[in-house]
């Protein structure tokens, strides 16, 4: 077994290596950057087109709703970088291709996932640490050392909850083959974490906070810097929901690693 | 022609094997018709009517735009950069086949199987479980022919994406700004009355409302007089010929790029 300072020098090595395969193809890299750069914006567009008709959305204001967003876009941006290859999964179990992970003293997962380093997620990254810089300058929010800490602890613990409901549903690929629609579902649901929860009523908000918890995504953890006074309990779970869920999901996965079998083909 | 004819049934046949496919695609839209349907609340809270629509014109709107998504989202520029990437493109070149009619009737039947079992069922939720109410007018005879008209312009636009495969590694990148583009430029996300005025008269002379504005809005707003909706329909039909020559020509130009390797 390695240690985690193994792993971590040994993903460096990897993901060199990939950068540098994938830098063949620059004008693809540009491209692609320009793609995420304007579907990060599609929907902060929506939000601002929206409130020229309206003065808030369930009593919060534009720039609080850029704040969140800018969070969501920090907060999925792990994901994107770190796990894309979680989108390619379904043809490794389909095609059998998947058997050769076993044949290395490695954490499965870690395997797996390393074979993809999402160039383009940075751009969503160094737009959302842009436009949260400057939706909380607009807003006059102050930040101490205390706050930023808890700040990467709310970003580390959403993003492990993205991650995990994104593995999860890939994982179904183990099972289903074909995870494609499964993930697509998690995919088009991820799309209204940073919505305010006090949209939906009781069930559905229960829902949106504990079975398919999309509100840990962005809102909830959110909430923490935009309305200190208005902290609910419910905030503070983010990071168990965030570890936990992890924890869940790489059950799953392992699960579905052990029962796979092949294809025959 | 008889011969196009077999590639819809080809396409409908591939369709039916991913039954477990729509279904997850039906919750995905349910989820997010409910998730749509709590936004609007919220939005319309305040007020019965915001730019000339009310909260269940609204609704209706959004929530058949979202199904409208799902039956033109066909993935054909997918499908075309996978064959010129891998050069099963050559099979379609050597015989008596126009591509771009391959490729368009392909497209009508995985939509005709798309139409069946994921738009019928959620229109029929939306009246029977959402209800929905809606107005009756003579803009439900023209909704159909609209929404052929769009479905054309939306193919020549995923077509002339897929076109792109024989310039570049990945068509990720133009494959998704064309997405965003036309979902949020065509009003497909939010109707375009939301938009400043200023705004909505530039997006009323781009092709991208003719794909979703144009026939969401004779089923939002069907009781107009005739003479309105034939011109939304001349308007839709000038786009579907232009950008129809438009992606021919840009057919012309990428086949000389073309180099299949071996077979």
């Amino acid at each position: 077994m390695l240690s985690i300072g193994e792993y971590i020098r040994l993903y460096f090595l990897i993901e060199t290596q990939y950068i540098k395969a994938q830098m063949q193809y620059r004008a693809d890299f540009l491209i692609s950057s320009i793609g995420m750069f304007f579907s990060s914006l599609a929907t902060l567009s929506i939000f601002v087109v929206l409130f020229q008709s309206i003065p808030n959305l369930a009593g919060w204001s534009l720039m609080e709703m850029v704040f969140i967003y800018a969070f969501y876009m920090i907060a999925i941006s792990p994901m994107q970088i770190l796990f894309d290859n979680i989108w390619w999964i379904r043809y490794k179990v389909q095609s059998g291709d998947f058997l050769r992970y076993y044949f290395r003293p490695l954490n499965m997962m870690f395997y797996f996932m390393s074979e993809r380093f999402d160039i383009k997620g940075l751009t969503q990254l160094a737009a959302g640490i842009i436009l949260l810089a400057y939706s909380s300058v607009k807003l006059g929010l102050e930040w101490s050392p205390w706050k930023l800490a808890a700040l990467v602890i709310a970003v580390f613990s959403a993003s492990l909850v993205l991650i995990s409901i994104a593995v999860m549903a890939g994982s179904s690929a183990f099972w289903l083959v074909n995870s494609y629609p499964v993930l697509a579902l998690a995919w088009k649901i991820r799309e209204f974490a940073p919505y305010p929860m006090s949209i939906f009523d009781g069930i559905f908000r229960f829902a949106f906070t504990f079975i398919l918890p999309i509100g840990f995504i962005a809102f909830y953890p959110a909430q923490f810097f935009l309305r200190p006074e208005e902290i609910t309990p419910v905030i503070y779970l983010t990071p168990v929901i965030g570890v936990a869920l992890f924890a869940l999901t790489y059950r799953v996965w392992t699960l579905g690693v052990n029962s796979y079998t092949g294809t025959g083909s | 022609m008889r011969g196009y004819i077999a590639f819809i049934r080809g396409a409908m046949l591939v369709g039916v094997v991913y039954r477990l496919g729509f279904l997850f695609t039906i919750l995905g839209n349910i989820v997010y018709i409910i998730i749509a349907y709590f936004l609007w609340r919220s939005i319309y809270s305040g007020s019965d009517s915001i730019n000339g629509l009310t909260f269940d014109q609204a609704l209706l709107y959004v929530a058949l735009g979202s199904t409208m998504f799902i039956l033109l989202k066909t993935y054909t520029d997918w499908g075309m950069a996978g064959e010129i990437r891998d050069g099963t493109i050559s099979i379609y070149l050597t015989k008596p086949i126009d591509y771009q009619l391959y490729n368009f009737f392909t497209t009508i039947g995985f939509a005709s199987t798309s139409l069946v079992t994921v738009t019928l069922p959620t229109v029929l939720m939306l009246l029977f479980v959402f209800r929905i109410h809606i107005a009756f007018g003579v803009g439900y005879l023209f909704f159909p022919v609209s929404l052929l008209i769009a479905f054309i312009i939306g193919f020549n636009f995923d077509y002339a994406v897929g076109l792109m495969a024989f310039y570049t590694e990945s068509i990720w990148g133009i494959s998704i700004t064309k997405e965003i583009f036309i979902s949020v430029l065509s009003g497909a996300l939010l109707p375009l009355q939301f938009f400043p005025a200023a705004i909505q008269q530039i997006l009323m002379w781009l092709p991208f409302q003719a794909i979703y504005y144009t026939p969401l809005m004779m089923v939002t707003k069907p009781d107009q007089e005739v003479g309105v909706f034939l011109q939304m329909l001349a308007v839709q039909i000038a786009w579907a010929v232009v950008t129809y020559f438009l992606s021919r020509m840009l057919y012309n130009q990428a086949i000389k790029v073309l180099r299949v390797a071996g077979g």
